[in-house]
């Protein structure tokens, strides 16, 4: 697979590392990685920065996950990146938030790096 | 007041959610045996700790005291419930237990509780949060969680009123002992 450009977003330091560790370990060799720390963040990389796919966090202080999907949607930032959101809300109806907010995919924390693997690589195959 | 500090940034939850849905008010009082089960804490931390730090958790008989000496840091975090029920989850060690947790999630070492191991340990206890109401099918959808707070220190304690359950219990993996508390001061 050709360089792989994604952002991740979550106000835990310690996850996204997690997070980019499991796409590495997904294959994902040419990886560049860019980082946010809320939504607020994630939308200021995209405006400067092309991705290929994000991967957020839901519970956020300042502006949450969902927001923040709505929010590039609206401000058409990366139009054709898909968004997996990484959340510790795994119900339905939280499932159902995600995709009216304009998510692709939905991967529940706590996640082995062969789920994000999985998820990952459905979705960028199917851009 | 730390709870009720935690608690009221999801206090509006389970209006807002209802709502939307246009659901009636539920009530776990029907299930009041599940929710308060002991065994879902132990498969919840199981499954956290297996999945995310890659190690095996056994729960201990003897209950923890924290920290163990008076003056020795130590670290809490909770993640605050809101919804139909109110309360919080709590993960709580001395300051080692602390960098070890950490270790194993972020693959490095640590020597002192600086802030990544604080973000670890919050992370933590939100994925313990998360994991344990998912246990309960009306709590999954209908309680929220709070932003994790972390509390480090020494010569505090974690004091709840009159809660309606209070599961406290020790778990420990290789040297590492740590105690996760599920209070509840709330049930609708």
């Amino acid at each position: 697979m050709s360089e792989v450009r994604a952002l991740i977003v979550d106000d835990s330091s310690v996850m996204r590392k997690i997070v980019e560790r499991s796409l590495r370990q997904a294959g994902l060799e040419s990886l560049v990685v860019f980082e946010a720390g809320s939504g607020i963040e994630g939308l200021e990389v995209l405006r400067s920065k092309k991705v290929d796919i994000i991967l957020s966090d839901i519970n956020m202080p300042s502006m949450d996950g969902l927001e923040f999907v709505r929010q590039l949607r609206l401000q058409q930032l990366a139009p054709d990146a898909p968004v997996v959101m990484i959340t510790t809300e795994s119900s339905e109806e939280h499932v159902k938030q995600a995709i009216r907010a304009g998510a692709k995919g939905y991967i529940r924390k706590p996640f082995t790096a062969d789920q994000v693997k999985e998820r990952v690589l459905s979705l960028l195959s199917a851009v | 007041m730390m709870l009720n500090g935690v608690r009221r940034s999801v206090h509006s939850y389970r209006n807002d959610h209802a709502a939307a849905s246009g659901e009636a008010k539920m009530t776990l009082k029907d299930s009041m045996h599940l929710v308060s089960d002991p065994e879902n804490l132990d498969k919840s931390v199981h499954e956290v700790f297996e999945t995310m730090l890659g190690v095996q958790c056994r729960p201990e008989d003897r209950a923890m005291v924290v920290p163990e000496h008076p003056t020795a840091v130590s670290v809490t975090a909770v993640v605050g419930f809101g919804g139909i029920l109110s309360g919080a989850c709590v993960i709580r060690c001395d300051a080692s237990a602390a960098c070890a947790i950490a270790a194993c999630m972020a693959g490095m070492e640590f020597e002192t509780v600086d802030d990544v191991v604080k973000d670890a340990m919050g992370e933590i206890c939100n994925m313990l949060a998360g994991t344990w109401k998912s246990k309960v099918p009306d709590l999954a959808s209908n309680c929220g969680l709070s932003v994790p707070a972390v509390i480090t220190g020494s010569d505090y304690n974690l004091h709840v009123q009159s809660p309606e359950f209070r599961i406290s219990k020790t778990y420990a993996f290789n040297e590492t002992r740590f105690e996760m508390i599920i209070v509840c001061d709330a049930l609708h």
